[in-house]
């Protein structure tokens, strides 16, 4: 079992090329100074366009959508008739709630994968998303009326992390015994799913595997202000953790020579990264492979060291969103849950990272 | 699984005595008696062991024979189901050198679900006879394609294949549930069938896919052998004669047939296939015709207990035996989590 690198100063310098890309500084008045590249600086906006792009898309097109030219009088809250149905009640919302669960997906997947140093360590893959899953579907089934379901998928969510973490006996930092135990795991609280989707009537079932899925469908405003307020909460929390890890992903050893405490920030990343996605998961389900993805592309886009936790939360809200486009605009299938879109298409690329990374002679 | 490559690694020192062994079959027999017992006696009405004795032995009122005949398919259905995980699994692990793999974790009953989805769905596919050939289908392409991925590059850890596993898992999950919410009527069949039940089938259910099970398992026989002499590696195999390749591909050949003939009958159940291979392999050693014969006694019996302590734990509802085998089998795979060796 060879997925575990050694981590040390050769290791660093091969993964971490040293920058020949310019460096600018983004200052915010006297207070915030960081440090940037400029080809990641133009790739966020390029994302951020794309972003727009894929907003304005998500409203306008469709038989119901509202029409371009009359956009911006919607936007400022002149709409009437269909049109503002549509931007409040239907579409508003959802794209909303999108953007705030993929950007929370997307950091939580950053801080994650910063922690193990592996695309495999991420939350989604490792059965968060299962854990929420069976949390929903035994809230629904045994204490339907007390507890609301995405508390029961928090819960599960949470505890699925737990029994993953104690299993593993050496916490979240050995790749193969991590996915291992996460498939463990995955494979009690998916039973225990099936046994609930079994048990429920017809339709019921129906509504409980498009949301174990995860599902933008019909979400509320009430869902994009818990969203947005985890999200706000946790990105400056985030920041702070940003330096730390980067010196963190260069080995234990060279991070205490550096002054850094590897294990509290471990602690703080994870615990960080469980409420993002456990709080995403309670608004819109276990949207698989958003944590995975965005991560390793922002990597591939950056191309460089470091958590890349900003440029995470920017594509994971991209992902959603545009994967929520597709939900709602592809012919074939009428009205999918996203997360069938996402877990198709991220699963295939997990595939190829995997493929390309075990080419690798080094591996 | 690592074979020690000593000074004589010859067939006796991987076998145990004739004394022991005799004694390890006649326990097993035993156990598979008992469980084959149980799984006529208990249901959710309650049957004392005294009347279905009679009813076995040809006796009882008529109400009771109803009773408990009713248990027999389902009772033959979990003998075929256990023994094709039992030997599949058993296969899987040798031919990989890996004690993780297994048909459930390797993502071919995943395929196996697909095939039969895609066929009941596109093409109104419909009765066991005609589903099992579109299950085998799935099965044969996944179980390929996963050993592809895991193997890319040269080398195959443990992990990477399981890895490729839980990867194709995924993207057919997605596909098969898309496919069933979609179609109202395929997921109200398809919710039943994917939990792993070995109630509410007749005997159809066996009758269909027997002729695969025989198939694998006859060639699961021819081939073990062939297996002890891969054991001590590529190349000593070759040098005795044995062509690594062509025991792979048959070997793999008939683990997938083993695995899509019993997700055909009863649906995807996990980590028997994993679990039964460890326990034979402590009673017998490494020998695989002893491997493959004791797992023919003991996934039966396991499988037929599971879906007892389902039928008993929440009578007179019922807890289906996919979900019993995944609650038992899971904690098991955590307790080998914890105690797999080295940083990895």
């Amino acid at each position: 079992m060879n997925t575990a690198r050694p981590a040390g100063t050769a290791e660093a310098a091969r993964s971490h090329p040293a920058p020949r890309q310019r460096r600018g500084v983004v200052r915010i008045g006297p207070w915030v100074s960081v440090p940037v590249r400029r080809s990641t600086l133009v790739a966020g906006a390029v994302a951020l366009v794309l972003l727009c792009a894929c907003a304005v898309a998500t409203l306008t097109l469709g038989r119901l959508g509202i029409g371009l030219a009359e956009l911006p009088s919607a936007l400022m809250g002149e709409a009437t008739g269909k049109d503002a149905f549509v931007l409040n009640r239907l579409r508003g919302p959802r794209l909303v709630v999108a953007v705030a669960t993929g950007a929370a997906f997307g950091l939580s997947g950053a801080l994650f994968q910063s922690v193990t140093r592996n695309p495999l360590g991420s939350p989604d893959v490792i059965g968060l998303g299962a854990g929420a899953g069976a949390g929903a579907a035994a809230t629904a089934l045994f204490l339907p009326d007390t507890l609301p379901v995405s508390v029961g998928a928090l819960l599960g969510a949470v505890l699925a992390m737990a029994l993953v973490y104690v299993s593993t006996g050496t916490g979240f930092r050995s790749p193969g015994r991590l996915v291992v135990a996460g498939i463990g795991v995955a494979a009690m609280a998916t039973a225990l799913t099936q046994y609930v989707v079994y048990a429920v009537e017809r339709d019921k079932a129906s509504a409980l595997t498009a949301y174990i899925n995860g599902s933008l469908a019909a979400r509320s405003w009430d869902d994009a202000a818990t969203i947005w307020t985890v999200l706000l909460v946790c990105l400056p929390l985030a920041a702070l953790l940003a330096r730390p890890l980067g010196i963190g992903e260069m080995g234990d050893d060279i991070s205490t020579g550096l002054g850094s405490r590897p294990g509290r920030i471990t602690t703080a990343a994870v615990l960080l990264s469980i409420v993002l996605s456990a709080g995403a998961v309670s608004v819109a389900g276990p949207i698989a492979f958003v944590s995975l993805t965005a991560p390793q592309i922002a990597k591939r886009v950056t191309r460089g060291g470091g958590p890349h936790l900003m440029m995470s939360t920017l594509l994971g809200a991209l992902l959603l969103v545009v994967a929520d486009l597709a939900a709602q605009q592809l012919p074939f299938f009428d009205n999918l849950p996203v997360g069938l879109y996402t877990m198709a298409v991220g699963g295939a690329y997990l595939g190829w990272l995997l493929v390309r990374e075990w080419r690798r002679p080094a591996v | 699984m690592t074979v020690s490559t000593s000074a004589r690694p010859g067939p006796a020192a991987l076998r145990r005595g004739p004394a022991a062994l005799s004694l390890a079959a006649l326990v097993c027999l035993v156990l598979l008696a008992l469980a084959l017992f149980a799984s006529v006696m208990f249901g959710s009405k309650q049957t004392p062991a005294a009347d279905v004795l009679r009813v076995v032995t040809g006796g009882g009122d008529e109400y009771l024979r109803t009773v408990v005949e009713s248990r027999y398919p389902r009772t033959v259905l979990g003998v075929l189901a256990g023994l094709c995980l039992a030997v599949a699994g058993t296969l899987m692990q040798g031919i990989t050198r890996n004690p993780l793999a297994e048909p459930g974790i390797l993502g071919i009953n995943a395929g196996a679900s697909a095939g039969v989805v895609s066929a009941t769905a596109f093409l109104g596919v419909s009765g066991q006879r005609d589903t099992v050939w579109w299950a085998l289908a799935g099965a044969l392409v996944t179980g390929v394609a996963v050993y592809a991925i895991g193997t890319a590059g040269g080398g195959s850890s443990p992990v990477r294949l399981v890895l490729a596993g839980a990867v194709l898992s995924a993207v057919l999950g997605a596909y098969i549930q898309g496919v069933a919410l979609s179609r109202p009527r395929v997921f109200d069949t398809y919710r039943y069938w994917v939990v792993g039940a070995l109630g509410g089938r007749g005997f159809d259910a066996a009758w269909s896919v027997l002729p695969f099970a025989v198939a694998g398992l006859l060639l699961a026989l021819v081939l073990a052998p062939g297996l002890n002499a891969m054991a001590m590696g590529d190349d000593k195999a070759a040098s005795l004669g044995v062509s690594p390749v062509r025991i792979k591909g048959a070997g793999l050949l008939a683990a997938t047939l083993l695995s899509a003939a019993a997700t055909a009958a009863v649906g995807p159940i996990a980590f028997v296939g994993l679990a039964v291979p460890h326990l034979v392999r402590m009673v017998v050693g490494a020998d695989f015709r002893l491997q493959i014969a004791f797992s023919t006694l003991v996934g039966p019996s396991l499988l037929l207990l599971a879906d007892v302590v389902g039928r008993v734990l929440l009578r007179p509802e019922e807890l289906m035996v996919g979900v019993v085998t995944a609650f038992v089998g899971a904690p098991a795979l955590l307790l080998a989590v914890r105690r797999m060796r080295g940083p990895a």
